[in-house]
């Protein structure tokens, strides 16, 4: 089943937590036609939404990955690409935002353009995702989508404009105006299945006037016909001023804005509508990725079926029969049976079956054709992945993924757990970049790296769950790093007399602080002092005294070792002699160079009635943290700091209950900074103690 | 250059001299001038003074929009730094920004003096942050009563802290401002303790001293350079 490409439409639906994301998927996967009864989120009858389909959401009544979702809204076709809301697992809302042709930016009426509403928007920038506005729970107590719409403008600098009015708010919320028909809608019925198209209540037309006139006379720059139509005061049919709102949208210099309440069934099948006629497909968007071949330059891909294959490995999932891969088709199209070349591990494979997602069930399909989003069964991959016609070498461009910060070590509690462990893990790294393990030499111990404490939560609990894995954690481990603050010179001289031919090298130059990047080491030898031979030998040594400082054994970075003299022996002298030359001179040197301890900050931005402003204040006060900025806007507060990771640790549950559940926070890593010195010195105490038990 | 030394050779030192030390504790000191003729970056350089003498800024703005004023503070440290090539500029900064901070409130309700007295206190006692001097950007005066100045000027003595308000002068009062206060600070000017008009004139903007507590205002012989948006002397 192949599909007219114009047709298609690849969206994701993004908001902060509460927005009412999922009960919004949850509608728009049931006006279009393919699931029978609608579950809440938090479901009374316990089935739960069908978008969040492992256990755990359920449980936790958040969605934490994306699952693709095929439906269609009269002649179109939609995947569905539901993103998590959480920041903590923004690796996933990134990854999601790169198959995305357009996206729908949830907000609440009542709450408006809230923080992770404000990091969401940023990512979507980031990849240049087109999108419109959806201002849900229009019938919650303070309702105000007109305050929401003017946030959107001053909050994330989008050029926001009403498409619709409401006929009533809050409890008193019965349906929509739109303003390019001129036309009033309700929905009634069963689950609001049936829209009733009405004239205008007499009330409200002095005001949609008004309104239409501010959207005509926003969106008429992006079209001569409608400009004309609008100065001579001519008719403007809806079409018209459609594609006006399109090329707006497309060209991300217009943010149309729809209402409705996802919950109460107003407004979706509208959304809906909007969703087929502003947002681009596949086509509309220019997508490059880099030819391996031809020195990585950047190659523009064309979504035409019957070019060269390049799809994107960009979900994995665990099915009850195996790997299930979701992929999106970039150029060319994917047929059950043909041979595909995966870049990465540079091996061909089949395609066998091959399925489109539906919210609840599969379907087997025979193929599929560029700008699609498909399911490939039991392909050896993982995430970030690119399938190539076995003739190309391309790789889609290397998605970002941001540094670890926290880590955590875990063990398994029996046997069994432990053989399931190595399972989960391989699963869990494969899936995520974010997520690393690694066994630690000293220890013994696996420790599992990822974005924030309860990122590393969620897959301790998976592993319980999906790999009935049990084990126990330590402590929680911010990520430190070391660095340098001063230039020191070295003069080191290794050598070894132990019968035989010995071991000669001296090394000489300095270290200095480097802020560009982790490590630069520079050659600056004349005359041979050092043979070529044994340069490399002198930055290797260097490199591998990187891995570990000697203040709190964290690696060092920001360090430039430069080399300017030295000696050598024509019978002692070796690659190992520098090396060790080298590894003598850091450790020398390091003290030397006035070393400091570095610590993850984090932006943290804190939201809650202004009440407990004061509170809020305090708690970051406490964990040392500096407010950078306060807002306040009525009853709402929120409180912009920088807090280092550190001190963060079970602030949720602090927040949660100084603040009677009312406020809430997002946290994300902004930088390294250096640590203060009294709690420096705790740090190196703490490392020292440990190295004395370690010994013993 | 080393801080003490930039904060020694610093025009705001002319400043201080010239209104007998400074506003002072317990009082309050108003930048009028007309729109668009850099009350902010003024204040902002003003804040930025404060914080090399490891004095601590709370900076109001009705503004909604903190980022810009986050903005303004980057950009005329950067300015500063560069000018003085101030030694350890980096380190300095992350003092400047753990000594500061901007507080935003957006709507009428939130800006009533009341509760934005109430806030600052907030931030003062439970944020443990002792405020030296507290800036108010675009204070409406116009819709105040010299009741709320008086809260204010309560505010300032219980929290051994001085206030800077800025008013935006529409063209009439500006040009009034030079021989009589005009109507709109007129119920307030009783409360206010030094009273500086910024006045644009052949390119050039002065700092003109109309209120110095109770003396002859002296001469400033200072300007706001238009490029760098510095006070510099005349």
């Amino acid at each position: 089943m192949k599909m007219d490409i114009s047709k298609m439409r690849n969206i994701g639906i993004s908001a902060h937590i509460d927005s009412g994301k999922t009960t919004l998927t949850e509608r728009i996967l049931f006006y279009a036609g393919r699931i029978h009864a609608i579950h809440e989120v938090r479901g009374k009858d316990g089935v739960g939404a069908t978008m969040d389909s492992m256990e755990l959401e359920r449980e936790r009544g958040i969605t934490i990955q994306s699952a693709a979702t095929a439906v269609s809204w009269k002649d179109y076709f939609v995947n569905v690409i539901d993103t998590p809301g959480h920041v903590d697992f923004t690796i996933e809302v990134e990854r999601s935002l790169r198959v995305l042709d357009g996206a729908i930016l949830v907000l609440c009426s009542v709450a408006g353009v809230q923080s992770q509403s404000i990091t969401v928007d940023r990512q979507m920038k980031r990849y240049s995702v087109p999108r419109l506005a959806f201002v849900n729970k229009c019938d919650r107590t303070g309702a105000n989508p007109f305050k929401v719409k003017d946030q959107l403008i001053e909050k994330l600098n989008h050029n926001a404009i009403l498409m619709q009015l409401p006929i009533g708010l809050e409890d008193k919320h019965e349906g929509i105006i739109d303003l390019v028909t001129m036309k009033a809608y309700y929905f009634e019925g069963e689950d609001g299945m049936d829209i009733i198209e009405k004239d205008i209540p007499t009330e409200y037309t002095k005001q949609a006037e008004e309104y239409r006139e501010k959207m005509i006379d926003a969106v008429s720059m992006y079209s001569d016909d409608l400009a004309e139509a609008y100065l001579e005061g001519k008719e403007m049919p809806p079409a018209m001023i459609y594609d006006a709102v399109r090329k707006g949208c497309i060209s991300l210099t217009l943010t149309p804005v729809f209402l409705g309440s996802a919950y109460k069934n107003k407004g979706v099948q509208l959304l809906l509508d909007a969703v087929t006629r502003f947002l681009p497909s596949p086509k509309d968007r220019p997508v490059t990725c880099l030819d391996l071949d031809n020195n990585e330059t950047e190659v523009t891909l064309q979504a035409v079926d019957s070019m060269k294959t390049v799809a994107l490995a960009f979900k994995l999932d665990d099915g009850q029969y195996g790997q299930l891969t979701y992929v999106r088709i970039y150029q060319g199209e994917v047929k059950k049976g043909m041979e595909l070349y995966n870049i990465r591990t540079q091996k061909k494979f089949k395609v066998g079956r091959l399925m489109k997602m539906h919210a609840n069930h599969t379907e087997d399909i025979e193929e599929a054709g560029a700008g699609d989003i498909v399911a490939l069964f039991g392909v050896e991959c993982a995430t970030g992945d690119t399938f190539c016609d076995p003739s190309l070498n391309y790789s889609m461009t290397s998605m970002y993924v941001p540094a670890a910060v926290i880590s955590l070590s875990i063990t398994p509690v029996d046997k069994k757990s432990g053989d399931q462990l190595a399972k989960a893990l391989n699963r869990f790294t494969k899936e995520d970049p974010t997520f690393r393990t690694f066994v630690d030499q000293e220890s013994n111990q696996t420790i599992i790296q990822g974005m924030g404490e309860l990122h590393l939560e969620v897959y301790v609990e998976r592993m319980k769950r999906e790999y009935k894995c049990e084990v126990t954690t330590g402590m929680p481990q911010v990520a430190y790093r070391e660095t340098v603050t001063e230039v020191a010179d070295f003069n080191y001289t290794h050598k070894k007399q132990t019968g035989g031919s010995g071991q000669y090298a001296r090394v000489a130059g300095s270290m200095a602080p480097y802020a560009e990047a982790d490590y630069l080491f520079v050659d600056n030898i004349k005359g041979g002092s050092i043979p070529n031979e044994y340069i490399p030998s002198c930055d290797k040594g260097f490199q591998s005294s990187l891995y570990k400082g000697s203040l709190i054994g964290f690696p060092i970075v920001g360090v430039k070792m430069t080399i300017n003299d030295g000696a050598w022996h024509p019978v002692d002298s070796s690659d190992l002699a520098f090396q060790q030359a080298a590894i003598g001179a850091f450790r020398e040197t390091y003290l030397k160079a006035k070393p400091i301890i570095l610590e993850p900050l984090m932006k943290v931005v804190v939201e809650g009635p202004t009440e407990f402003q004061g509170n809020i204040f305090g708690s970051i006060n406490q964990r040392r943290g500096v407010i950078l900025t306060s807002t306040e806007d009525g009853q709402f507060c929120q409180v912009d700091a920088e807090v280092p990771l550190s001190e963060m640790f079970g602030y949720s549950t602090v927040l949660r209950s100084m603040s009677q559940g009312k406020a809430e926070f997002t946290m994300e890593f902004l930088r390294y900074g250096k640590v203060p010195n009294n709690v420096s010195e705790d740090l190196k105490k703490a490392y020292e103690a440990k190295r004395k038990a370690d010994q013993k | 250059m080393v801080k003490s030394e930039l904060i020694k050779q610093s025009p705001l030192r002319i400043l201080d001299d010239s209104t007998h030390g400074g506003v002072g504790i317990g009082n309050i000191g108003v930048l009028a001038a007309r729109q668009g003729t850099g009350k902010t970056a003024a204040l902002v350089h003003l804040a930025i003074d404060k914080l090399f003498q490891d004095k601590h800024v709370i900076h109001v703005t009705f503004s909604q929009r903190p980022d810009h004023i986050l903005a303004y503070y980057e950009e005329i440290f950067t300015e500063i730094s560069k000018l003085k090539h101030l030694e350890g500029a980096m380190a300095v900064h992350d003092d400047v920004i753990r000594n500061r901070t901007i507080m935003n409130f957006n709507d009428q309700k939130a800006s009533s003096t009341t509760h934005v007295i109430e806030s600052l206190n907030a931030r003062i006692k439970e944020g443990a942050f002792k405020a030296n001097t507290v800036i108010i950007d675009e204070f409406d005066f116009a819709h105040s009563t010299p009741a709320d100045i008086k809260a204010f000027k309560a505010f300032a003595l219980a929290q051994n802290l001085e206030i800077w308000f800025s008013i935006s002068l529409d063209k009439e009062s500006d040009a009034q401002l030079a021989h009589d206060v005009p109507e709109v600070l007129k119920n307030f000017v009783e409360e206010v303790a030094v009273l500086i008009n910024l006045k644009p004139s052949k390119g050039r903007i002065h700092f003109a001293l109309i209120k110095d507590h109770g003396h002859k205002p002296a001469d400033l012989h200072l300007l706001l350079d238009t490029k760098t948006l510095l006070i510099v002397k005349e």
